[in-house]
């Protein structure tokens, strides 16, 4: 099972080229059951990421592009009259799926927002006073544009702290891109990639996370970034319990991506910058969420041993 | 620490706690509304930090303000002076909650509350106040903490844990500047606070005051002696001389007292002893018969006493010898003095007059007639009371020869009328008779109840010689005080049943008294007392020097002896774990340190080894099997601690490690490092 692990990171890839590390924090953010942000400028490859990893997973995809019109019906489903059997029929949204991309999530009202966002908290979804679960791995890749907030409405932290990790993918390097020119269309690609997990071995994989070892020591790491965050000047509000479960949680799936059944203080830093830099703010810096020096600090502050 | 936002709820509490501690000791001082001033003050802030209420406008601040300036006015008479400056400062702290919007206002009420703690100082330097003005200072230093507290965290009670913790670590640099750093004179001087009238001893008497002062049983002054505390009979304490008569009062003249002492001819065995008075807002000051002072805030009058260069604004201590057998004015007045010391106003008292003239007539020598008044007090149904009969215009002739009822002053004034009737010059000396041995720290304890007044009469050849007609009538009183005196009547203290001198017959209630007593007086001595001079004397003492450069040097090297523990302990290196894992780690990157290599901030254990390795390339297997087994015993496993077999087996690698490791690094590994 962990050769399809690593089968299924090579695949994403080879049609992401050039972001091993963005993609294994992708993987691991699934498979510490957790929901993905990505913040980045368009072109990217947002979506590129988000399609082959439900084709690589073997996930039912769906992907829904926020506007500032849609309403949560959109994303949730309506429920219609049928004039032959005289009665109301649910025609389900676009979260019925196993994979969800919200694009540019920033774009919608708070209203359709906290749709999408309560889905993903709970789990399930209530229209019309009947509760509907959503499928069981259930995995939200949101994007977010940095630039050209005219017209958006930025996540609040509260909604923010609903994303187990924020991931940004950043220009390519220019031997990526190079191959990237020179090698076959994107679509091509993606077309090519074949499922390696189903849906038994992904849910296998998700169960297996939380018994790897987390030792005394390593909680002990965890709870001293953590409890720095709260004591320090730093930072504007410190980190919540929330995060500290999310962080244990991803350091254990990179520790599974490593082939390692514990978790060494490597794995934390690794998870860490995704993991915490959308929760925190500096006091510097009152409107923005630019946590990322904040994670670096905060690794540099903290002693790992 | 921010210096925009709103100020925690939590801190905000901690500040008003530390505010009322800081106002309460000096809120009996002041007017009633001026608590009521602060309640409405902190509830307006509370009302704000909850959104009911704004700021006040600049409108109402300006009302506020000029409702307190009229507020000090009103109640103190004048803006001027420490009384009103005080009480401005402390209303103005109190409006100052008001414009709290930031962390920084906050700061500057609670530094304004460190300097109205001194302020109390002013006032009152109990050794009560003391202990409670170190609470307010916890409770200050605990807001202060609180003030930098993050909104996660925020616990008053750790606020005060840390804030006692500081307050802990001061107190040995405090003993240290108490007791070396030099006491610069004030820069200014001030008029002396709450100069209301106390209970004390007047410059005039009338029959009937010093009985009202025998009343109250406050503490006039305490006189600890070089060697043996004299008797009872002998401790006549004087003050002043009353001089002046009006027909009914005895009153100081400044006359008497203004110039440079007589001639005197010193006699007798000499008493060395220090004494310590109260504020008494008077300049007297307390000496026996035949005083020299060699004090700096002493001066000498003419007529043998001792007196403080201004009046007492604070608890003061002076060293005082006396030799109480020594002559006073033995060769003669001069002529000033002489009138001074024999004038009667005219027409008063016509049957004493007669009587003086006819003692005159019978006894030619002064001496003689001195004693033969004596001898009549003693003779005669004379009777010692603290409640005398009301007396009408010609009161020595009506106590004479009507009543024959009195108190001291009574006694003291007839006699002294008399002697001056029959052409004896005599005084009346006021001050106090005896006095309560205090056992535990061997002083003596004078009462406002042991004001007494005697005569002091000019006999050729003998000079001023002191006769006390009390004596002749009621010796018990000379002998053992005045509670032994009034034994019989009951009146000894009958107005202030609480007063602790009543209850001398209980004896635990007693020792404790004095015991109380003793405390306050060493507190007095050591503390308070321990001014410039005393300051000096220690100073030669041990030091045996008084250059203000060396003492300056023997100051800093105290206070660097303190500091240093306190420092180190603040500064200690990480504290030696328990745990074997984490100590053979630390172990190593000791010894690791000496090659000059050393973990980055934050970097884990397995970056940490890749680094070594490749700086260490010699020692790769050793340092791999180290840190594999580190690793595994550190993170792989969950829970307890491993057992020993594990453990001895990483501590085994380690010395391995440890043995292989060279003495320096071989060059170039420090590039690979970086």
């Amino acid at each position: 099972m962990r050769d399809a692990l690593n089968e299924a990171l090579r695949a994403v890839d080879q049609v992401l080229l050039g972001k091993q590390q963005a993609v294994r924090l992708a993987v691991a953010c699934i498979l510490a059951k957790g929901h993905l942000l990505i913040e980045d400028l368009p072109g990217m490859g947002k979506t590129t990421l988000s399609q082959a990893l439900a084709r690589v997973m073997g996930l039912s995809y769906q992907r829904i592009q926020f506007t500032s019109d849609l309403l949560p019906g959109d994303i949730l489903g309506t429920s219609v009259f049928d004039r032959n059997n005289a009665q109301f029929v649910f025609h389900p949204g676009p979260i019925f799926a196993e994979l969800i991309l919200a694009d540019e999530i920033n774009r919608a009202t708070p209203k359709s927002q906290s749709a999408l966002l309560e889905a993903m908290e709970e789990g399930q979804v209530t229209v019309d006073g009947a509760t509907r679960p959503l499928p069981d791995p259930f995995f939200v890749i949101a994007t977010q544009n940095p630039v050209s907030q005219s017209g958006t409405f930025a996540l609040p932290e509260s909604q923010l702290d609903r994303f187990l990790m924020r991931l940004s993918l950043g220009y390519p390097s220019m031997a990526a891109e190079r191959s990237l020119l020179l090698g076959d269309a994107r679509k091509i690609r993606l077309d090519r990639v074949e499922p390696v997990l189903n849906r038994q071995q992904l849910h296998a994989l998700q169960q297996a996370v939380p018994d790897i070892t987390a030792s005394e020591a390593i909680v002990d790491y965890i709870l001293r970034l953590v409890s720095r965050t709260r004591e320090s000047q730093v930072c504007s509000w410190g980190l919540s319990p929330r995060a500290s479960l999310g962080l244990l949680a991803a350091s254990r799936a990179w520790a599974m991506m490593e082939n390692r059944g514990y978790v060494i203080p490597e794995d934390v830093q690794a998870v860490l910058p995704s993991v915490v830099s959308h929760r925190l703010r500096a006091i510097e810096d009152p409107s923005g969420h630019g946590g990322g020096g904040l994670a670096q600090w905060l690794l540099n502050e903290v002693p790992a041993v | 620490m921010k210096a925009y936002g709103l100020i925690p709820r939590n801190s905000l509490a901690w500040l008003l706690i530390a505010q009322i501690v800081v106002l309460l000791p000096q809120l009996p001082r002041l007017p009633f509304w001026v608590a009521v001033l602060w309640l409405s003050c902190a509830l307006w802030r509370i009302q704000i930090q909850r959104m009911r209420w704004g700021y006040p406008g600049i409108i109402s601040k300006v009302i506020a303000l000029m409702v307190v300036v009229v507020g000090v006015f009103t109640s103190q008479g004048t803006l001027i002076g420490l009384d009103a400056a005080v009480m401005l400062l402390l209303l103005l702290f109190m409006l100052k909650l008001l414009e709290m919007r930031t962390p920084r206002d906050a700061l500057v009420v609670i530094y304004l509350g460190f300097f109205i703690v001194a302020t109390a100082f002013l006032f009152n330097q109990s050794i009560f106040l003391a202990f409670y003005q170190c609470f307010s200072m916890l409770v200050l230093v605990a807001a202060l903490v609180g003030l930098q507290q993050t909104p996660g965290r925020n616990d008053p009670a750790r606020a005060f844990r840390t804030g006692s913790v500081l307050m802990l670590q001061a107190i040995p640099l405090m003993l240290v500047l108490f007791v070396l750093f030099p006491r610069i004179g004030p820069l200014w001087a001030v008029n002396a606070p709450g100069s209301q009238a106390r209970t004390g001893l007047a410059e005039s008497m009338a029959p009937g005051d010093v009985a009202d002062l025998a009343r109250s049983g406050e503490l006039a002054f305490r006189a600890s002696f070089d060697g043996d505390i004299p008797a009872h009979r002998d401790l006549y304490w004087r003050a002043m001389t009353l001089t002046r008569f009006d027909g009914r009062r005895w009153s100081h003249s400044s006359f008497s007292s203004a110039g440079p002492p007589g001639d005197w001819q010193p006699r007798g065995e000499q008493l060395d002893y220090r004494i310590v008075t109260r504020a008494s807002h008077q300049p007297w000051l307390f000496s026996l018969r035949g005083a020299s002072s060699e004090d700096e805030q002493v001066l000498m009058t003419q007529d043998f006493m001792v007196r403080a260069k201004r009046p007492i604004s604070q608890a003061m201590a002076y060293r005082v010898s006396s030799r109480p057998q020594s002559l006073l004015d033995p060769d003669g007045l001069d002529p000033l003095q002489r009138r001074i010391n024999l004038s009667l106003p005219e027409g008063s008292d016509p049957r004493s007059r007669a009587w003086a003239a006819q003692l005159r007539e019978t006894h030619d020598d002064d001496a003689a007639l001195v004693q033969a008044l004596l001898t009549h007090f003693n003779r005669e149904p004379f009777h010692y009371t603290l409640r005398p009969d009301l007396l009408g215009q010609h009161t020595n002739d009506q106590f004479l020869f009507d009543t024959q009822r009195g108190f001291c002053a009574h006694f003291a004034g007839a006699m002294t009328f008399v002697l001056r009737a029959a052409g004896i010059p005599s005084r009346v000396v006021a001050g106090y008779q005896g006095g309560e041995v205090n056992p535990r720290g061997d002083y003596v304890l004078v009462h406002q109840f042991d004001a007494h007044a005697w005569v002091e009469a000019w006999l050729p050849g003998q000079g001023w010689v002191s006769v006390d007609p009390t004596f002749q009538v009621a010796p018990e009183r000379i002998e053992r005080g005045l509670q032994e005196a009034m034994r019989g009547e009951g009146s000894f203290l009958e107005d202030s049943p609480l007063a602790g001198a009543r209850f001398r017959s209980i004896g635990w209630l007693n020792n404790m008294r004095l015991a109380w007593d003793d405390v306050n007086y060493q507190w007095q001595l050591r503390v308070l007392g321990y001014e410039s001079e005393r300051q000096l004397e220690f100073f030669r003492r041990w030091l045996g020097t008084t250059d203000w450069q060396r003492i300056g040097i023997f100051l800093l090297v105290a206070v660097a002896i303190v500091m240093l523990p306190l420092a180190l302990w603040t500064l200690r290196p990480q504290k030696r774990s328990n745990d074997p894992r984490k100590q053979a780690w630390n172990q190593l990157n000791n010894r690791l340190k000496r090659l000059g290599l050393q973990a980055r901030n934050g970097e884990g254990p397995r970056d940490w080894q890749a680094r070594l390795v490749a700086a260490l390339p010699g020692q790769k297997s050793q340092l791999n099997a180290f840190f594999d087994d580190y690793v595994m015993l550190t993170y792989g496993h969950s829970g307890g601690k491993p057992d020993k077999m594990l453990t001895s087996n990483l501590t085994k690698k380690r010395r391995a490690l440890q043995r292989c490791l060279p003495r320096k690094l071989p060059p170039g590994a420090t590039r690979v490092l970086d």
